[in-house]
């Protein structure tokens, strides 16, 4: 199902749901994108033709501190409605894996089910891939095709939007007089987008060996993968900035009479991450801990659900000191 | 249910058991669980630790043998009896019980390794009628490090219970087997193609008695390990406890030879 949201309705559309929801979107700022709360005093144009946004889209449902349980009190969570609009299908990677993780696989994390109910995803089609783009390595196309509640797509009249979920469509109903009918043409002008966005994509990685990773990367000799390790200075940024990286770390605080119970975002090329009681460690050296990192991406999490845990989102190097490309490493195997 | 959530309780009694293990009888049950799984202990205010209950899944009280090693555990040993303590559980996978009746029993324990072992022992001996026979071998430093000395001499007694104990280095009193663990693992008495042997116990051991056992001629699939790892939030969700594919908290605690025997040093 489509309708068009007409350029000059954006504005007008925001602000709409903004009385009843907390609103976040990409812009632009010398070339890169970014994340924003939108603001009606001080109204900054989205920008949905950018890539992916720095800022990790994890943080909304997964907040890098947040308190999960708080004892003798009970926790009791409600988090406000949320709307994030722009986001690309490499962040919705990342949450299709989150939703494995916390939502499908028992228990559920009701933490996670809270917010991520309580947040409505607009996502957008990405016309210009950019260098650090990969998605097409890891199974994925450069506009989205679910998992979202709406996708956008920039068309000369405005934005073509597709509806995902009854959420969704519920969203265009409820302010039905913003959108028009979608005219014969919008369509094959998507299309056409989709098409040359794809074929830059193809351009930018082309040794596509998406099949074939994990059995490479579960045969892979330990050397070759430890070999990129060498450049490595230790700063672990790859991880934090991961849409798909989920570790984390449990930890109690005393808060007055009551314990609070903090989940932080944790990462595996951390030396004490495997340690145990005692002090003896199976991942000591940064070396195991790369390997490791390459084998629950792409063998272990596709053993479970028959995807990567990785979004081709490019982040990783992008922030990496030493510019260790994973695409690099895993062409290597 | 908050999965993250401790059930608050009570430490009804404290068995000193060695100078550094003691067992915490909590008050009431609040977790019921079945021989194998375990549970993650809260200290208020400290943090969570896991631990594998020591009594019978029959019995009305929920026991943990615990040794001293670190931040959690040393904490845990400045509680009283009477002070609040958390448990969040039962976590990971029994024993398979239903696979080894008919069958012989080989357990091998290792110093604290005793503590999962004493509840699948008494979990076996509620049902003995139902194995043949039901052998131990348990080692430890010093006759002074051996755990439940107080309950062996019982166990003893049960037909079809065959207990031998060794200890690294004895002393005056000692009049048992002196010796590693392997040692007491020359004579093997069962049927190795169809036994199952449990073992539990610090990384070393379980490294030698795992060689042990499959020279003997014990199937990989037969051989069950207790994996101890770093664990975080016991629901299969932060990732710590990983050894190769396998979450530990989710797909054992108890890994068998076959699972884990292609993973390069997975005791470590
Ligand atoms: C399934 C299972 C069952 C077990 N059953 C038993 C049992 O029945 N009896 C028994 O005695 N032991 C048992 N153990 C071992 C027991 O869990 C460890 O001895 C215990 O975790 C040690 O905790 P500690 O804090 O005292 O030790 P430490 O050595 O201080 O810490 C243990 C781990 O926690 C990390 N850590 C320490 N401090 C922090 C911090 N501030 N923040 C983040 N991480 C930190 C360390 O890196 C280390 O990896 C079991 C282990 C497992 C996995
Ligand atoms: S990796 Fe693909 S989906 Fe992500 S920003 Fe680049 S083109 Fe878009
Ligand atoms: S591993 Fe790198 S490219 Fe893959 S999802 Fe994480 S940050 Fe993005
Ligand atoms: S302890 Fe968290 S995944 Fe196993």
């Amino acid at each position: 199902m489509n309708f068009l949201l007409p350029a000059h309705n954006l504005e007008k559309w925001l602000k709409r749901l903004a009385a009843w929801a907390k609103i976040f979107y990409s812009f632009t700022e010398n070339g890169k994108a970014h994340t924003i709360r939108y603001n009606p005093d001080n109204f900054i144009s989205p920008d949905f033709k950018n890539i992916r946004t720095a800022e990790n889209i994890k943080h909304f449902f997964f907040p890098s501190r947040g308190v999960v349980a708080r004892f003798p009190t009970v926790l009791d969570l409600r988090p406000e409605p949320i709307v994030i609009m722009g986001v690309k299908n490499c962040d919705l990677r990342g949450v299709d894996v989150f939703d494995r993780v916390f939502l499908h696989w028992q228990p559920v994390d009701d933490l996670y089910k809270i917010r991520r109910e309580n947040t409505i995803i607009i996502s957008s089609d990405c016309p210009e891939p950019m260098e650090t783009c990969f998605c097409n390595f890891v199974g994925l196309k450069p506009y989205p095709e679910g998992i979202a509640d709406l996708n956008i797509t920039l068309v000369k009249s405005g934005y073509l939007i597709e509806v995902f979920s009854k959420r969704g469509e519920d969203l265009v109903h409820a302010d039905s007089d913003l959108f028009e009918e979608v005219k014969d043409g919008f369509v094959d002008e998507r299309e056409d987008t989709r098409r040359r966005a794809l074929e830059r994509l193809d351009g930018i990685n082309k040794n596509r060996i998406n099949d074939k990773i994990p059995g490479l990367v579960e045969k892979a000799s330990k050397n070759k993968i430890r070999d990129a390790r060498d450049d490595c200075v230790e700063c672990f940024s790859c991880l934090h900035c991961c849409p798909t990286c989920y570790c984390f770390l449990l930890s109690d605080y005393k808060r007055g009479d009551d314990i609070e119970r903090i989940r932080t975002w944790d990462a595996c090329y951390y030396a004490a991450y495997a340690r145990v009681g005692g002090g003896a460690n199976p991942r000591s050296r940064i070396d195991e801990r790369f390997w490791n990192r390459f084998q629950c991406k792409f063998n272990y999490f596709y053993q479970y659900e028959r995807i990567f845990a990785c979004s081709g989102c490019g982040r990783c190097f992008s922030g990496c000191s030493a510019k260790i490309d994973i695409r690099e490493v895993l062409s290597k195997l | 249910m908050n999965p993250y959530a401790p059930k608050l309780t009570k430490i009804k009694k404290i068995i000193e058991e060695t100078p550094t293990i003691r067992t915490f009888v909590l008050e009431g049950k609040p977790i019921e669980f079945e021989a194998g799984q375990f549970a993650e202990l809260t200290v208020p205010g400290v943090g969570e630790a896991p631990f594998t209950p020591s009594s019978s899944p029959y019995a009305p009280d929920l026991e943990f043998t615990i040794m001293k090693v670190g931040r959690v555990t040393r904490a845990l040993f400045e509680l009283k009896e009477g002070e609040i303590i958390g448990v969040r559980g039962p976590f990971g996978k029994p024993y398979p019980l239903n696979d080894f009746k008919k069958k012989d029993v080989f357990i091998v324990g290792g110093g604290v390794g005793f503590a999962p072992l004493r509840s699948l022992f008494l979990a076996l001996i509620e049902n003995i009628k139902e194995y043949k026979k039901i052998y131990i071998r348990y080692g430890a430093r010093t006759p002074k490090d051996i755990v439940y000395k107080y309950l062996i001499p019982g166990w003893q007694k049960i037909k079809n219970v065959d207990i031998l104990l060794t200890v690294d280095v004895g002393d005056e009193e000692w009049k048992g087997r002196v010796g590693v663990v392997t040692t007491i693992l020359d004579e093997i008495p069962v049927d190795v193609k169809t036994t199952p042997a449990i073992v539990c116990g610090p990384p070393l051991m379980m490294k030698f008695t795992t060689q042990r056992l499959v020279e003997a001629g014990f199937k990989d699939s037969n051989i069950y390990l207790s994996m101890e790892k770093n664990m975080s939030c016991g629901i299969g969700k932060c990732n710590h406890c990983r050894v190769g594919k396998f979450y530990v908290c989710k797909d054992g605690p108890v890994l068998t030879w076959k699972d884990v025997k292609d993973i390069e040093d997975p005791f470590l």
